[in-house]
């Protein structure tokens, strides 16, 4: 009998262990074919901007400017029909403007001749003839193909939208005035501070221009979050504010003015801070 | 004594002991052939056999396994993810085309080609190779700026660089598109030390001075961004700043005999020059395929 029970542990016992032993063999199939088959690619996402409102106020750097770089101070707002698709304005005022090294350079090393001192009057008021972009407005439409999170040496881990946005915009340009090399002073009747007052008027207006941009936004938490976006807006003017084309004849033509106008592609990184609003967001199935 | 009614009983035992074992013995047997399959963990499975059985998972695929477990197992997560492209002991080639971001004088554009060895997932080292001759153009910036203001801009022209670099990922993760498709990508750093042939275009005397291309030592640096289309091909775009010392031409000419004299075409300091060069280009795997050692 004692003989018979023991046979019949061994028996449960090895079942038992079978059982057990046996039991990983469903989860390595499960594990071949895929537990998540068939489900969505992302479950319970946060979803940051369907019917929402974010409001960035920052600052912006144009880039690569010849002459003259500008430090905006902006504000954008966007608000969004689905996670992926909205609307937005920007405007930007530049608080500061920014000589670059190559005018610091005419303005140091510059040389004055009779043959171009329509163009540059004088060396040491170089940076009075830029042109210098003032301010900006734009609308613009922004898709969000791209949705994810960053991780940081697997230790910080941000919610982040990848976006791009086209529209168009006006800039507020100011430029050395239009004017001839007789009414300036700088031709053959040079009158030295009637030439150099030529110099200084400027004259503004506004250039209309496309706008595309691309940006990514990083969501500390759900009304919250960094973006920083580059922008690039082309447009045609005079930046240097010379003498340095005409309708027709050769250069120079004598005549500072529109056709003195070349188109260059400007382009600048804005970055700032999102508020999103309402505050709660929305949570995908 | 052994009476008989003892003997069958014995028998009896005997019999049920033998019954036992067999029984013992069959259990072991079945066992081990229905255990024998888990020893699968150790078996190589090719991607195709790995994503032709996630999908037919999905739907009620016969199975030798019980229908419910196959439920319960479904509402499981993977403790870790498998790394989508896995990068070790794979050649990596990125054919690009680079452009300069930071000289309004000559826009220095290129094609570049670079290989990259991956000895662990996050870590290369490669080579790369950027070609400027003849893609190269100076903008009308410079020719204008000297015509009105009188000042030359010395400017410069590359023939070609040559890097040895190494390149370390510290992210990587997914995006998610329209929440209906996922791309892999991996952020890198990368640097490395070469070379560069360049030489000065003459501008300040260029009836008389001409320049053959010499080899600067040069370092770079930059940052990477790569998004996997398949597991063999990926997009990436790059920005990366080429570093070296650049023999700028003088900006004064000598009088008499010394201004054909070639030592009084260039500087006599050099000039430390910052490149800014964006990449963009594809980026091809090889071997296309690949293993885990552990499947899933």
């Amino acid at each position: 009998m004692r003989e018979r029970k023991q046979s019949r542990f061994l028996l449960f016992v090895l079942a038992f262990g079978c059982f057990n032993f046996v039991s990983p063999l469903y989860a390595q199939e499960i594990q071949i074919t895929g537990p998540l088959a068939g489900a969505p690619a992302v479950r319970r996402m946060r979803m940051y901007r369907v019917m929402r409102v974010n409001v960035v106020p920052g600052i912006g750097y144009t880039l690569q400017d010849e002459f003259s770089r500008s430090l905006f101070v902006g504000l954008e707002a966007n608000f969004h029909f689905l996670d992926w698709l909205g609307i937005g304005i920007w405007a930007g005022y530049a608080a500061a403007l920014i000589n670059t090294d190559l005018t610091s350079r005419v303005m140091e090393r510059g040389q004055v001749t009779s043959r171009n001192r329509f163009s540059l009057p004088d060396r040491e008021q170089f940076d009075k003839q830029i042109g210098r972009i003032q301010w900006a407005v734009s609308a613009h439409l922004i898709f969000i193909p791209l949705r994810g999170k960053l991780s940081l040496f697997q230790s910080v881990f941000v919610d982040t939208d990848l976006y791009v946005l086209g529209g168009a915009a006006l800039f507020g340009i100011e430029e050395r005035a239009s004017t001839t090399i007789d009414e300036s002073g700088c031709g053959e009747r040079f009158d030295q501070a009637k030439c150099r007052e030529s110099q200084l008027a400027r004259a503004g207006r506004v250039a209309p221009t496309p706008m595309f941009g691309v940006g990514l936004s990083m969501y500390v938490n759900s009304w919250f979050g960094l973006t920083i976006e580059w922008r690039g807006f082309p447009f045609s003017w005079n930046p240097s504010g010379t003498d340095e084309a005409g309708p027709n004849g050769p250069f120079p033509d004598g005549k500072i003015d529109g056709t003195d106008s070349r188109t260059t592609f400007n382009h600048m990184v804005f970055g700032g801070l999102a508020f999103l609003l309402p505050p709660d967001l929305k949570i995908s199935d | 004594m052994l009476t008989p009614q003892n003997n069958r009983q014995g028998r009896e035992v005997e019999m049920q002991m033998i019954q036992c074992r067999l029984w013992l013995a069959f259990t072991i047997a079945i066992a081990g052939q229905v255990a024998s399959p888990a020893f699968a963990q150790d078996m190589q499975f090719t991607l195709e056999e790995t994503e032709q059985n996630r999908a037919t998972s999905g739907e009620q695929a016969p199975s030798s396994t019980s229908p419910q477990r196959t439920t319960e197992a479904r509402e499981e997560i993977y403790a870790v993810q498998q790394i989508y492209a896995l990068r070790i002991n794979r050649v990596e080639l990125m054919p690009s085309i680079a452009i300069s971001l930071n000289d309004p004088f000559v826009s220095h554009t290129g094609i570049g080609l670079a290989f990259n060895f991956w000895w662990t997932n996050v870590l290369a080292i490669g080579l790369n190779a950027i070609w400027y001759e003849g893609l190269e153009t100076e903008s009308d910036l410079s020719f204008q700026v000297r015509r009105s203001t009188r000042l030359s801009i010395p400017i410069t022209q590359s023939q070609f660089g040559a890097y040895l670099n190494f390149t370390y990922v510290p992210i990587y993760g997914k995006f998610a598109m329209f929440n209906q498709f996922i791309f892999q990508y991996d952020a890198y750093v990368v640097g490395g030390v070469g070379v560069m042939r360049t030489r000065p275009i003459p501008v300040i005397d260029p009836d008389v001075r001409k320049f053959d291309y010499e080899f600067r030592v040069a370092f770079n640096l930059g940052l990477g961004l790569r998004v996997f289309i398949t597991r063999w091909l990926a997009a990436f775009a790059e920005l990366r700043n080429y570093m070296y010392l650049e023999q700028l031409e003088n900006l004064n000419v000598a009088l008499g005999e010394e201004r054909i004299n070639p030592s009084t075409w260039v500087q006599p300091s050099l000039s430390f020059i910052n490149n800014v060069t964006a990449h963009v280009g594809l980026t091809l795997f090889l071997p296309p395929e690949f293993q885990y050692r552990l499947p899933r």
